[in-house]
């Protein structure tokens, strides 16, 4: 959290609403998303209890462990959420473009993909246990479960693991994309609470979100109160009817705020950068379906040591230029640089569009440009610019004092003798210029699996289920 | 009918909001009443929907427990071939089995594994008590008693079963006890697998016997196929050699004491700590006693 | 003590609970907290009749499942956290005695649970290896707090093991972080309780192991799994925080002689004093709040209010405090980013970086 944002929170305390941190909206929304709110028994590390879900806001499917305690159940219900996902999954799967690749075979993409949508970052910690818990499972054997269970808790393991990738929206917890997008007056620790939150954004806060009989928790941990007064009970008169009416009375309010949530950042104008990072989530989740289509083993229970290094640089790579995205797409993210002085903005006062440097054949065009701005710039001389007005434009700080800085430009211009019209900002236009910019080092260099050193625990030995696995128990 | 569903799902929402705000606010009395009128608010409900659905079809019926596909102790009751054993009579059988003093949940698993047998856990806690009554309205009228354990302080020790027909050796326990006597039982239940191959084919017996092979150390190869029943008893009795001397001693010290302090009754069914603890007290008697030095904790205690 | 006691004025004791210790390190800072603490004060009454009941409960579901694993472990002479202790510590085969020490009448566990250790650590090898129920205490600002960890092993190199039986999983060897550091609060307070029982009594205490035993379920099996985990940092807050518990002296010199916490239970238990009253009392006391204590202290909903009305950045989280450079007040804090207020000294920075942010909202937004 930078000092704009706690300034922000200030201000939402202040005026009694939540407000804005960003103009734009950084994840990408889909036309069709999937809501899924899922409850867990308590004091259990995933047993489902109960999930809501859904595509459609008027048609929530509404699926319950009528007896908590039942371990074929808590199967039997697994099944049923796999007959509601993995048709919406795969769903996606038939329309796709060919891409082409340098040094590789052209590959099938989906033009659109699925997108789980959960209350909080819980509901994906629990969605990657609930996945961890079934994609082992198998079909035969002496404790067969439906053959769609396997198949679901690979997915799930999918999205749950997909959702810690900086920047991707194939997974996401509406909490923590509400609280990217506006700052409320209380601390990050109670915006966890999704009635909460939105309470601070649309009407402003009420102790009502924090009342577990007016608002349930989120899920997936359900309001001990209720585990004792209401569900306990229940259980102990075996009525699948009662049990699934509790249920469903702890799910509905929550199912609104999700679809509040939706509508929420909808709201929002798409960032810029938004379409081509859903792309990389297309491509993954491509990538993802035809390793199951060739019959690959389900995900290891943990990465091998080489797999986890590629797998963090690929994570510091996507955040860092998530990070530079978001300032690019949206001003108010700018702004936290420039407070700081990494970033400046302001007007053009003077341009020498026709400067140079070097004479003869090493002559080369550097159109100069000077702004002045009001911003504290703590940037040397030399330091490489990037601006979100000219993306493919490269610049190099000349000097700066007194509100005034020099630039010259130095990539994105144009061959010729005189800049390519337009590259040059014009006085007077309004632009920003800042030492974040979108070129990253190459990946670093990592071995192959099968080089891993043994100071690293040697190479991975290839992943092959055992009949423990699958036999372990679901307590 | 719907109307009035509507309406008692209502009053429920009601009660319920109203029973959690009461708990919350640690009204006891309140809560028990809101909480007597949302159980018979919910007994209407369930009996009306059941009448609702009854008629034609079977959905009414759906949700009772015997539909589904069941709590494990809930849907098999009865032994194999109709035939009706006591509750017992069943703990009486799984306790010969084993040969050793156990604890409910040991008894329970053995006689479902082993016996066919179906016990459920809430039915032995009653069942010690239910015993000392009926030997004390007619002593020994029954050929064997249910019974406790003796501590080292002649007191029941806690969740564990005998028969009364065992040596008194046997029926008391020093600190060694709970090791060799779940080594005893292990060797027990594998024999008993050992020499009936069919019965060792059951999945129920075989998880039996690998979850406590696993804590023998050398019954099993890591977790490679079932346990091999002759192997679980080899390495069971050779951990037992370790124990068995010390603890022969202790229990032939303990025995010698219970056969001299405690009257027939007590005998079976332990001395009550509460008179322990009185004398204790009373003598000024701080307490340093253990194991086998426990003398002074019982001492004069007819 | 005598102030301690009378701030607790009629209100009878609230004995504090491994849980309860360990949460008195959470937030050190806080005098309110330290005073009610120490004169044993039951806060989730108090919270409750100032009409701020503390917003914490255990689910049904997860006691019947804490109790039924820990009887899992214990189950059969021990023999799942035998095979544990063999595998992780190496201990002996022949190392398997058992104590229960509940075996004695309650008032009496705590006696014999000392005369147990002591002569474990005087007789070392013929002595037991198993202490189940074992009852430990510890003196919290001149009170006595009892304490039951759920196991004591003993004869591993002669040193004494804490054993916390927790039912959370551990996950291909990953558990809750936040429960793991929970456990390792709540173990240490058992470590130190033994330890100083052991000192009293002429041994050692460097003989009970830093390290304790952890025992949870692995994956989502019932099997239990072992796991060292080191409690030495927790050990220092632990310790740090009873002294200063012990300096509760200072605390109470700057407050009114006749300033009590008393809550006049009648005859039923429940409190008479107008809870009004109690509120001014309390807030005497500084507090200092923090979103975190919504986690840990019967009292935050009450405190949360107070520095809901006092306007207190503390509402927003440490990290908004620290970044305001220590401004306490929203007001303040405005007041300087809209250029309304002049920064006091050593505010100069701090004012001018708000004013700047101001200036970029107000411009990106516009």
């Amino acid at each position: 959290m930078s000092l704009l944002t706690s300034l922000a929170r200030l201000r939402a305390l202040d005026e009694g609403i939540a407000q804005p941190i960003a103009t734009v909206r950084h994840c990408h929304l889909s036309a069709r998303p999937m809501v899924f709110v899922p409850l867990k028994l308590s004091g259990e590390a995933a047993a489902p209890l109960a999930a809501v879900l859904g595509t459609d806001r008027d048609r929530p499917h509404l699926l319950v462990v009528t007896q908590p305690r039942n371990r074929d159940l808590r199967f039997a219900w697994a099944a049923e959420l796999a007959g509601v996902l993995l048709p919406y999954v795969e769903g996606f799967l038939s329309d796709t473009e060919t891409v082409e690749r340098r040094n590789a075979d052209p590959y099938e993409r989906a033009l659109d993909a699925p997108q789980l949508l959960v209350p909080n970052t819980a509901g994906i910690a629990f969605t990657r246990l609930l996945g961890r818990s079934t994609r082992f499972r198998r079909p035969d054997g002496p404790y067969p479960v439906p053959e769609t269970v396997p198949l679901l808790g690979r997915w799930l393991t999918y999205f749950g693991e997909r959702a810690a990738f900086p920047g991707s929206s194939l997974m996401l917890a509406a909490t923590e994309e509400l609280g990217r997008h506006w700052a409320s007056g209380q601390s990050g620790l109670e915006d966890a609470n999704l009635a909460a939150l939105l309470g601070w954004i649309t009407e402003g806060p009420a102790d009502d979100a924090e009342d577990p009989l007016i608002w349930p928790p989120a899920g997936p941990a359900t309001d001990p109160g209720f585990d004792a007064e209401v569900l306990a009970p229940a259980i102990e008169s075996g009525s699948a009817e009662r049990i699934t009416e509790a249920l469903r009375t702890q799910l509905e309010p929550t199912w609104r705020l999700m679809w509040q949530a939706v509508d929420l950042l909808a709201g929002l104008p798409e960032g810029a950068s938004v379409a081509q990072r859903w792309e990389q989530d297309r491509g993954s989740f491509s990538g993802m379906a035809a390793q199951i289509a060739e019959g690959a083993p389900p995900q290891a229970r943990r990465d091998g040591a080489v797999a986890a290094a590629s797998r963090l640089a690929r994570m510091e790579r996507a955040q860092a230029a998530y990070e530079v995205q978001r300032a690019y797409d949206d001003p108010l993210v700018m702004a936290e640089y420039r407070l700081t002085g990494e970033a400046f903005a302001g007007e053009v006062v003077e341009t020498d569009p026709a400067h140079a440097e070097g004479e003869g054949r090493s002559r080369k065009l550097r159109p100069l440009v000077v702004v002045k701005t009001d911003d504290p710039v703590r940037l040397a001389p030399g330091t490489a610019l990037g601006t979100p007005q000219r993306r493919g434009q490269g610049a190099e700080l000349v000097s700066a004092g007194d509100g005034l800085v020099t630039i010259k430009i130095t990539k994105g211009m144009g061959r010729g003798r005189t800049p390519t019209p337009g590259a040059v900002p014009e006085v007077g236009e309004r632009v920003c210029y800042s030492s974040l910019t979108d070129d990253f080092q190459g990946s670093a260099t990592l071995p192959e699996a099968e080089a891993t050193p043994w100071t690293h625990g040697g190479p991975p030995s290839a992943y092959v289920p055992t009949d423990d696995d699958a036999q372990e128990e679901w307590s | 009918m719907s109307d009035r569903l509507d309406e008692l799902e209502r009053r429920i929402d009601g009660l319920r909001a109203g029973v959690r705000r009461a708990m919350r606010a640690k009204d006891p009395a309140t809560a028990r009443g809101l909480r007597a009128e949302l159980r018979a608010a919910e007994r209407a409900w369930d009996a009306l929907v059941t009448e609702d659905a009854a008629p034609g079809t079977a959905a009414g019926t759906d949700g009772a427990p015997a539909a589904v596909p069941g709590p494990r102790t809930g849907g098999r009751g009865r032994p194999r071939g109709g035939r009706l054993v006591t509750v017992r009579e069943q703990v009486h059988q799984a306790l010969t089995l084993l040969g050793a003093p156990a604890q409910p949940r040991l008894v329970a698993a053995v006689s479902e594994a082993l016996l066919d047998g179906a016990l459920r856990g809430a039915q032995l806690t009653s069942l010690r008590r239910d015993e000392e009554r009926s030997f004390v309205s007619s002593p020994y009228g029954r050929p064997y008693y249910l019974c406790a354990a003796l501590t080292d302080r002649l007191s029941p020790a806690r969740g564990l079963l005998t028969v009364s027909t065992w040596p008194l050796e046997r029926r008391v326990v020093g600190p060694l006890s709970p090791r060799v006597d779940f080594l005893t039982c292990a060797m027990a239940v594998a024999r008993h697998l050992g020499a009936d191959p069919v019965a060792a084919l059951d999945p129920r017996a075989l998880r039996l016997l690998a979850r406590m092979a696993r804590n023998i150390p050398g019954a099993t190869d890591a977790d490679l196929g079932p346990p091999d029943p002759d192997r679980v008893a080899g390495a069971a009795a050779h951990e037992l050699a370790v124990h068995a001397g010390r603890d022969t001693r202790d229990r032939a010290e303990l025995a010698g004491r219970a056969t001299s302090q405690l009257d027939d009754r007590a005998r079976l069914f332990g001395a009550s700590t509460l008179i322990t603890v009185a004398r204790d007290t009373v003598a000024g008697d701080t307490v340093t006693t253990s194991g086998t030095a426990g003398g002074t904790a019982t001492r004069g205690r007819r | 003590m005598n102030r301690l006691d009378a701030l607790r004025g009629s209100t009878p004791q609230k004995p504090h609970d491994a849980r309860a210790i360990a949460a008195l390190a959470a937030n050190p800072g806080c005098t309110r907290r330290a005073l009610l603490d120490g004169a044993g004060i039951d806060k989730d009454a108090a919270a409750r009749h100032l009409g701020f009941p503390a917003p914490f409960g255990q689910s049904p579901f997860a006691i019947t499942r804490g109790n039924a694993f820990e009887s899992l472990v214990k189950a059969d002479g021990c023999a799942e956290l035998l095979r544990m202790l063999r595998e992780l510590l190496g201990l002996p085969i022949a190392e398997v005695a058992y104590h229960d020490v509940e075996n004695v009448g309650a008032h009496l566990r705590h006696a014999h649970t000392r005369a147990l250790f002591d002569r474990a650590a005087r007789d070392g090898d013929d002595a037991g290896t198993v202490y189940d129920h074992p009852l430990l205490s510890l003196r919290i600002a001149g009170h006595t707090a009892y304490l039951e960890p759920d196991v004591v092993a003993f004869q591993l190199g002669g040193r004494f093991h804490i054993v916390e039986i927790k039912s959370f999983a551990v996950i291909d060897g990953q558990a809750d972080p936040a429960a793991v550091a929970a456990a390792a609060r709540q173990a240490a307070v058992y470590v130190l309780a033994l330890r100083r029982m052991l000192a009293e009594l002429g041994h050692d205490p460097l003989r009970v192991a830093h390290d304790v035993v952890l025992v949870c379920p692995e994956n989502f099996a019932n099997r239990p799994v072992a796991t060292l985990v080191d409690v030495r940092r927790q050990l220092g807050v632990l310790e740090r925080q009873l002294t200063r518990m012990t300096a509760l002296d200072r605390l109470l010199d700057g407050l009114p002689e006749e300033l009590t916490f008393d809550l006049m239970p009648g005859e039923d238990g429940l409190p008479t004093r107008p809870a009004a009253e109690l509120a001014d009392a309390l807030r005497r006391a500084t507090a200092r709040y923090a979103p975190d204590c919504l986690s840990t202290c019967d009292l935050c909903f009450f405190c949360r209010d107070e520095a809901r009305q006092e306007g207190a950045t503390d509402l927003l989280g440490r990290h908004v405090r620290d970044e305001l450079g220590g401004v306490g007040s929203v007001g303040e804090a405005l007041g300087l980013a809209d250029g309304t207020r002049a920064p006091g000294e050593g505010q100069e920075e701090i004012a001018r970086l708000l004013r700047n942010a101001e200036r970029l909202r107000r411009e990106c937004l516009a």
